[in-house]
């Protein structure tokens, strides 16, 4: 048996401070707006692209849903998450991009784009992204990169997916073994 | 590669592909909004009161004036004045609507101190007379939503149905949920919608009329009394629609302090008072393994958090007392858990019926501000992974799944240790005992291998971690630590102790 020692995560992009910028943003704030895209952008475009699986597509919706942050920012309460909140209109609007799309799920395999190659971009992290978005089910690609983007805890992904906790950390462990085996080899296991 | 490693990669490579065009945005979004939210009020607002907001009365007026609109400028709605149904919407805000035959409105009040206050800005509900019901109740909804009422994760808002037509009950019934669904799946799609027929019954409405709750509400308290006939029919009264639903769930077993002492509990605790601190939320858990209020304190910027235990009212689990003048006793130090790791390990493996198990990994984690011992093991093909609450070893979750590796690589099972050593538990002894079995060195010569290596002491890292994984088909430790900038990473053999591999890099 072995152990050991996780501290608790850091919030980041810290909990209060995005509290204040919602408030900056529902008072007409433009600087506030940009600074929340500054600390949120990757998490939206997390869930956007856990749900989508098409990189473009998830980029128009990150864009998307700041807009909409801009013009909803009245209706958040201070009593929950902000970035839970944030992230539940990034899955609403990534669902109705699915609806409207006319399809009733992520890309199949084969219509997978490739990412985005941008400068600065190691080719390992590039490919470890497009792994996650090839060999991962659903559910194991929306918590792994949601996880890994926005600093979420376990508990508050499976409130936001609807999951409970044992699966999201079941399927989290699981994933995170499927892209070993696939980034190191067959037999990474 | 480590979790971290591939978390690192995925959340750079998340980074980069994402669009970074902040100037789109904004381009897009209009000048001024009028939505003004008064964040410092709205913080200090944490018991749900009502903030009332100008804008509010407008946007209600311009409901009412589509509902009037709609309504045929509203001539004719007094079709007929009898009571056909009874509707009520719960949440901590109570309030009941009648309508007649052709679904209009003929009265709406606020049974309770809030439900009076969410209808205010509707002239205390006399504003949605003639309205036609299902209109109504989205106004309704609407502002529970913008009073902050239906704000968390589990949230709950029950409509309850009393009609003597049972099929024109139970229809409407179906369309009201439907129509609050379709409101709350993009105002806070979060919230679970719960819906129940009412059969007339003049002692119930007696009842909840002397608490001031809905005939609705209290068929739900009658729900939790037919389950503890020791709990009053008073005291339930107070609670609100999620904790009586959760109650419910679990069966009842006691009365729940109730958010109010919840939060007192934790003040009284930390040496606190409510005027000391300017953000605090109390979120109802009592569906959890160990029923507890969930109580959320911000000092300084600094989110601290606590778990109440709903019954007993003790504070089981805290990080960090809050820096104040008079802190209070300590709280739990995260490094001395009352449940060790062995304790934990032999719960899951009591809980799986199993006997020890030398698959077993345990770790330690952090959630929502609760130490917790993640357990995990393989048994019988099947994948068992179970979360215990370090300080009182109950079970949070549990999971088991057919398995997806073998542990052949592992030769011998742990063997227990021997009474005298172990105190008489039947948890297996520490890594020694399996390390001579299976040719495994231990964790702590895996450690001890890759600080030489490094040249550093223990004392001078931090962030040490030491994990056993299986990997290339062995037995291997990642070792982690932190020092002088660097972060470090080993994979250890664990049959041999030598290092197969090893990394340093900028610590970020």
């Amino acid at each position: 048996m072995q152990s050991s020692v996780e501290r608790p995560p850091e919030q980041s992009p810290d909990r209060v401070r995005l509290e204040m910028l919602l408030a900056g943003i529902a008072q007409g704030d433009r600087d506030a707006m940009a600074q929340l895209y500054a600390a949120a952008r990757g998490a939206v475009y997390a869930m956007a692209l856990g749900i989508l699986r098409d990189p473009y597509e998830a980029q128009d919706v990150t864009q998307d849903v700041f807009v909409r942050v801009w013009d909803g920012a009245a209706g958040y309460r201070p009593q929950g998450s902000p970035m839970a909140w944030l992230l539940t209109v990034a899955r609403n609007e990534a669902l109705m991009r699915l609806r409207r799309s006319g399809r009733t799920g992520p890309l199949d395999d084969d219509a997978v784009r490739q990412l985005p190659a941008p400068a600065g971009l190691p080719a390992e992290e590039r490919l470890a992204l497009q792994e996650a978005l090839k060999t991962l089910s659903d559910a194991e690609r929306q918590i792994v990169l949601l996880h890994a983007a926005s600093g979420l805890k376990h508990r508050e992904i499976g409130q936001i997916l609807d999951m409970p906790l044992a699966t999201v950390l079941s399927k989290y462990h699981r994933a995170l073994k499927k892209l070993r085996t696939q980034l190191e080899g067959d037999d990474a296991l | 590669m480590t979790d971290r490693e591939l978390n690192r990669r995925l959340k750079n490579a998340i980074e980069h592909a994402a669009p970074n065009d902040p100037e789109g945005v904004l381009a897009r979004c209009g000048a001024g909004k009028g939505n003004v939210i008064d964040m410092k009020k709205a913080i200090v607002n944490t018991e749900n009161k009502p903030v009332r907001r100008r804008w509010t009365r407008s946007l209600i007026a311009a409901c009412l004036a589509l509902v009037l609109l709609a309504g045929g400028g509203g001539l004719f709605y007094q079709r007929a004045y009898a009571v056909a149904s009874v509707i009520s919407l719960d949440v901590n805000p109570s309030i009941e609507l009648t309508v007649n035959r052709s679904e209009k409105v003929l009265t709406c009040s606020g049974l309770n101190e809030e439900g009076r206050a969410v209808l205010a800005d509707m002239g205390d509900g006399a504003d949605l007379k003639g309205a036609k019901l299902d209109v109504a109740v989205n106004a309704i909804v609407g502002a529970l939503v913008r009073y902050g009422y239906l704000d968390q994760l589990d949230s709950a808002i029950l409509i309850s149905v009393e009609d003597a037509d049972a099929a024109r009950g139970a229809r409407l019934q179906q369309e009201l949920v439907a129509s609050v669904d379709g409101v709350l799946q993009t105002a806070a799609n979060q919230v679970a919608v719960l819906s129940q027929s009412v059969a007339a019954d003049k002692t119930l409405d007696a009842r909840a009329q002397q608490n001031s709750i809905s005939t609705g509400k209290a068929s739900l308290v009658e729900q939790v009394i037919s389950l503890n006939g020791d709990l009053t029919f008073e005291d339930l009264a107070a609670l609100s629609v999620e904790e009586l639903r959760d109650l419910i769930r679990i069966g009842a077993p006691a009365m729940p302090i109730g958010r109010d002492a919840a939060l007192q509990a934790v003040l009284d605790f930390a040496g606190l008072t409510r005027e000391s601190v300017p953000y605090a939320d109390v979120d109802p858990e009592l569906d959890e393994r160990t029923p507890c209020y969930e109580v959320e304190l911000v000092i300084d910027g600094q989110e601290q958090d606590f778990g109440v235990d709903a019954f007993t009212g003790e504070v089981i689990r805290g990080v960090n007392a809050p820096s104040v003048t008079d802190p209070g006793p300590a709280l739990p130090q995260a490094d001395t858990p009352a449940i060790t790791e062995d304790e934990a390990a032999a719960i899951a493996w009591a809980n799986a019926g199993v006997a020890e198990n030398a698959s077993t990994v345990v770790k330690q984690d952090w959630d929502d501000g609760q130490l917790l011992w993640d357990v995990w093991f393989l048994e019988g093909g099947y994948e068992y992974e179970y979360e215990i609450d370090a300080a009182t070893g109950a079970i949070v979750s549990y999971d088991r799944e057919p398995g997806s590796r073998t542990v052949t690589s592992v030769t011998a099972p742990v063997s227990p240790g021997p009474a005298a050593d172990s105190g008489g538990s039947t948890a297996s002894s520490p890594a020694a005992d399996s390390s001579a079995a299976s040719g495994d060195v231990g964790a702590e010569a895996a450690k001890a291998a890759a600080l030489g290596h490094a040249g550093l002491s223990e004392s001078q890292v931090s962030r040490l971690k030491c994990k056993q994984d299986f990997d290339d088909g062995r037995l291997e430790y990642e070792v982690e630590f932190s020092a002088d900038g660097y972060e470090y990473e080993y994979t250890i053999d664990a049959a041999t102790g030598s290092i197969l591999d090893h990394e340093r890099d900028w610590d970020d």
